[in-house]
């Protein structure tokens, strides 16, 4: 059971609108890109096999709405996370400032139980902009701050030229799985549980 | 009816025990590779979903919990498949003999995610199965969240080009189709919500139906009317309504994302089909909503090239729809996509957008008559603001939007709304902020026209708009005609409106308004002095009606204004020159003339006085002697009548001596007249150190240190003598009063005068003169008592000047050498 609860690894992907979350997300499962900018909805995942030390894992990649207005449910699929990738814009010095409050956000919503060790990867993507002429946010800040939030992991990335790409995922495959299943154990009250299915399915019409 | 937050939670808690307790059950099942098991415990933890008694937002907690446990079931079903236990198609069979409809059409898809995946059968037939099978849900929330599962784990698997599900039999279409079908049926049950009052209430809802029975005695107790219940009612629907759209939206996400989706697909038919749902469900809510997905969800080269079928949908949606924000994000976006690169810009021009995006606007505001004002106008400055990212260059466009707009108002009626006001600030601000040029904008013959609509308070604001924009950017306005045109812009400044007089006006505001005209005038200028000329008659014609509070600070502006022009026409006499030149001094000076009496008018004699002072001194440099003279004449004439305070008296005869003493071209007969006058007045102020003070200042009059400058020693000392004899008296008073003016002052004050004299070489000044004046001064400072700091440390002062002077040897040394300090 262990076994196959830990086949599956849960990464959400965090950041400001139009900083290529769903282009990383392409990029790493589908090897596509578009230039296009379109906003993404609500939250959607994609899957992908990664194979870390010979052993097969299946990456489940939760690609998220930096517009606020599109994340009416709120954020419940937060929970069970194993890594959170936080993407800011290198070129967009809010991004880069709104990484904290991702982060943050974060945490209080999925509430780890080890928030000072949950695994944080942070990404600085679209390097590839006008040969990096228009780069605001500089590496050594970046890493400054990484290094304050308890040495999270760093990635310069291009979704676009697929720069990086892959070995940021790798990585963000890693920490996922260093991080100790979050799972409640459940002890049932007791262990007949018959009397309890059976009121239940007597129970109610058929939807 | 509502149930409390306090209660949700509990119910929340009760579903996820439920959900917890049998996905234990259901792992142990899994473990033991028991597929009947698990399939018990699955259906039974899925009827936890079953729940009516949760907001979406709690409703989607319980269903991320289930959501999670699915994913194991998944990979269970396949290893089942992969070790030959059962065939996929048996497992598609099975799991349809679970009682409840619910659980079983979750566990139908995801067995159906591991059919596709299988490739045992075409994905459009799964999938075309398992999205009608849904339709066996018409429970809004539990058929959204089971249609949004149907989407998630469908989302890898859709025939999309490329894909590993396409076929020959099955393509893109069939993804598409598929989408758009889930898309369609989730609308639907969406849309239904708003009727459903009692769908809150169903099977599960037994013990709320008990409470709300108990819940309805004590309102019809306490609450004899039951409307605000409803209201209520009506607002938590709402509430629910909005938690859940994005189940919705998220399939226009997917369709966006399909790799098949290109220009053409979407043109005829995802875009076709989309608004056709939005449109004929008749629901502002989601009609809102869609369209803006719509706009954020695809490309924006899409939408450039499909506008006129994006547009047409607009004038067809409900009129209690929020138009005006939908369609600023849609011209927001494509103004950004016309800005990323030069390349778009073409396609822009060949689709028409302006024209298109006009035109739409003219028919929404049309179909939704009751659209307040302020919504016609947000459209206009959301079309104005595109217009001059996409198109600056045509001011024509500008114009239009400018024109369309101002068809708008009613008749001639200012406009009341507040609101409605501060979008046509915006509006009018808009051209200013791109062109930074007021020129640009006096250009737009709508321009003026959108201006008459504003209250007069708003006229203000916008004139000082107008005016920051200009000296921001230091714009010149340089012909009359524009100067015109810009003073009929911002008249709401220049003088009273004719409507009765506010009282309120703040002054400190005015002060600003009337300060920021001054500053403007300067800003127009030509330096061909005929044109420049038209100008300053022009500035005239509008600053005479503004009034006594705004002369004085106007008029300043547009004297110093012209005087520019005559230092520029300097040594041009116009009389050499003929009559038809019309710029010359003489012709400027005529209109300083009259406008200073326009500000005698409205009685501000001083500054009138000083204004006559400073043309003195330009005619003076002119070599215009009669016309200096006359100024002065005018000047004193002004000092006599009107000058009556004794400290405003002070003032005035220093700037009367200080101009007098610059002045070169009087003839001796003239400057005798000027100067005597200039030392009576002085003689006659009113207190003792004042006429001092002043009579000191008149041997200056007497002692020009120019090359031709006048030089009358003996007048000097008479001067020096005076102030003498005024400084005394002034201290017999002070003794017999012990008042507390401070005569010792004013004899250092003379000694100083004294040795300016007598170092520039006046032959009446001598050093025993000074050693007298010197002696004096010590015996007043030794016996008066009540010492003064300053004036002892001011005459310890003069006598190190007088020690440094005889120090620095030769002619200097000499010339000092008999003073003893």
């Amino acid at each position: 059971m262990a076994s196959r609860r830990r086949m599956l690894l849960k990464v959400i992907i965090l950041g400001d609108s139009g900083v290529g979350k769903t282009s990383l997300m392409n990029q790493y499962v589908n090897k596509k890109f578009s230039n296009q900018y379109k906003a993404t909805i609500g939250a959607d995942f994609l899957t992908k096999e990664v194979q870390i030390d010979d052993r097969l894992f299946t990456l489940q990649i939760w690609d998220t709405a930096g517009q606020e207005r599109f994340q009416s449910l709120g954020v419940a699929f937060y929970r069970g996370a194993d890594c959170c990738v936080l993407v800011y814009d290198v070129n967009v010095m809010k991004s880069f400032d709104n990484l904290n409050n991702w982060r943050e956000e974060f945490l209080v919503q999925a509430s780890p139980s080890d928030p000072e060790n949950f695994p944080f990867i942070v990404l600085g993507n679209k390097i590839d902009i006008d040969g990096g002429n228009s780069r605001v946010v500089s590496e050594k800040k970046v890493k400054a701050w990484c290094a304050s939030k308890g040495n999270i992991p760093y990635f310069e990335t291009s979704a676009k030229e697929g720069f990086n790409v892959e070995a940021a995922f790798q990585c963000i495959a890693k920490n996922a799985l260093k991080n100790e299943p979050e799972e409640d154990i459940y002890l049932p009250d007791t262990i007949d549980v018959a009397g309890r299915a059976t009121q239940q399915q007597s129970s109610g019409c058929e939807c | 009816m509502l149930p409390d937050t306090e209660d949700e939670e509990k119910w929340l808690a009760e579903g996820i025990a439920g959900v917890q307790h049998n996905a234990f059950y259901m792992h142990r099942a899994l473990d033991s590779n028991d597929l009947k098991d698990v399939l018990r415990y699955s259906v039974q933890m899925l009827s936890e979903l079953r729940t009516s008694l949760l907001s979406p937002h709690k409703y989607y907690e319980l269903y991320m919990r289930a959501f999670d446990e699915l994913r194991k079931v998944e990979m269970f079903f396949r290893e089942e498949i992969s070790r030959g236990n059962i065939s996929v198609m048996e497992l598609y069979e099975l799991v349809q003999h679970a009682g409840n409809i619910l659980p079983r059409l979750y566990l139908l898809c995801t067995v159906g995610s591991v059919y596709i995946k299988s490739k045992e059968a075409p994905a459009k037939d799964v999938l075309k199965d398992l999205v009608e099978m849904c339709l066996g849900i018409q429970h809004s929330v539990h058929g959204l969240f089971l249609r949004s599962y149907l989407c998630q784990i469908s989302r890898d698997k859709l025939p999309d080009i490329g894909s590993e599900y396409e076929g020959d039999a099955e393509t893109v279409n069939d993804a598409i189709e598929f989408v758009l079908q889930n898309f369609t049926e989730m609308n639907k049950l969406w849309v239904r919500m708003q009727h459903q009052t009692a769908a809150l209430v169903s099977h599960a809802g037994i013990i709320v139906i008990l409470k709300l029975l108990g819940d309805l005695v004590l309102r019809l107790e306490f609450e004899l009317s039951g409307l605000q219940g409803l209201t209520r009612e009506k607002d938590k629907r709402e509430k629910e309504r909005s938690q859940l759209r994005d189940l919705i939206g998220k399939n226009l996400h997917i369709l966006s994302q399909i790799e098949g989706v290109d220009l053409d697909v979407y043109k005829e038919t995802v875009l076709p089909r989309v608004l056709e749902q939005v449109v004929n469900c008749k629901d502002d809510v989601a009609q809102h909503y869609l369209m803006d997905c719509i706009i954020q969800v695809f490309p924006d080269e899409y939408h450039l090239q499909t506008l006129e079928t994006l547009l047409s949908a607009f004038p067809q949606l409900q009129p209690s729809v929020d138009i005006k924000t939908v369609l600023s994000q849609l011209m927001d976006r494509l103004s950004n996509y016309a800005t990323s690169s030069t390349e778009v810009l073409p396609e822009f021009l060949q689709v028409e957008a302006f024209g298109k995006l006009s035109n739409a606007i003219g028919k929404v505001i049309e179909a939704q008559a009751y659209m307040p004002i302020v919504g016609a106008i947000t459209l206009y400055v959301s079309l104005l603001t595109f217009t001059l990212r996409v198109h600056p260059d045509r001011l024509d466009y500008v114009d239009q939007v400018l024109g369309a707009c101002v068809k708008k108002f009613p008749g001639k009626a200012k406009l009341e709304d507040s609101k409605a006001t501060k979008q046509i600030v915006a509006l009018m601000s808009a051209p200013l902020e791109k062109y930074n040029d007021i020129v640009t904008a006096l250009k737009l013959p709508n321009y003026p026209h959108v201006m008459d609509h504003l209250d007069n308070g708003t006229k203000k604001v916008m004139a000082v708009v107008i005016i920051q924009s200009i000296m921001k950017n230091t714009t010149c306005i340089s012909t009359a005609d524009k100067v015109e045109a810009l003073f009929e812009l911002i008249k709401g400044l220049m003088k009273d409106v004719d409507e009765t007089q506010d009282d309120e006006i703040d002054e400190e505001d005015f002060k600003e308004e009337q300060n920021s005209v001054a500053r403007l005038i300067h800003m127009l200028h030509n330096d061909d002095p005929e044109e420049m000329l038209k100008i300053i008659y022009t500035v005239r014609k509008y600053i005479v009606l503004g009034g006594p509070k705004r002369l004085p600070f106007t008029v300043p502006s547009l004297m110093f204004s012209a005087l520019k022009l005559v230092r520029q026409l300097q040594g041009q006499d116009g009389e050499a020159v003929g009559e038809q030149v019309s710029a010359t001094p003489k012709k400027i000076f005529q209109i300083l003339h009259q406008t200073i009496e326009d500000l005698l008018s409205v009685s501000s004699p001083e500054l009138a006085l000083r204004l006559y002072l400073q043309c003195a001194e330009a005619a003076n440099d002119c070599d215009l002697e009669p016309i200096a003279y006359e100024f002065f004449t005018q000047a004193f004439v002004l000092y006599e009548e009107e000058v009556a305070d004794s400290k405003a008296q002070v003032t005035a005869i220093h700037l009367i001596t200080g101009t007098l003493q610059r002045m070169n071209i009087f003839g001796v007969e003239n400057r005798d007249t000027l100067t005597h006058k200039a030392t009576g007045y002085s003689a006659k102020l009113l207190k003792k150190p004042d006429q001092c003070r002043a009579v000191y200042a008149c041997s200056h009059l007497f002692w020009v240190d120019d090359q031709d400058g006048v030089k009358d020693g003996e007048r000097v000392l008479l001067c020096l003598k005076r102030a003498l004899r005024i400084a005394n008296a002034a201290q017999q008073m002070a003794n017999a009063t012990r008042g507390s003016g401070d005569p010792v002052m004013l004899f250092i004050e003379i000694l100083n005068k004294y040795l300016y004299f007598f170092e520039k070489g006046n032959p009446q000044i001598t050093s025993s003169i000074l050693q007298g004046l010197i002696e004096l001064i010590k015996t007043e400072t030794q016996s008066d008592t009540s010492s003064d700091p300053s004036a002892d440390s001011f005459f310890a002062s003069t006598l190190r000047y007088i020690e440094f002077q005889k120090q620095k040897g030769g002619a200097t040394g000499e010339k000092y050498e008999p003073i003893k300090t």
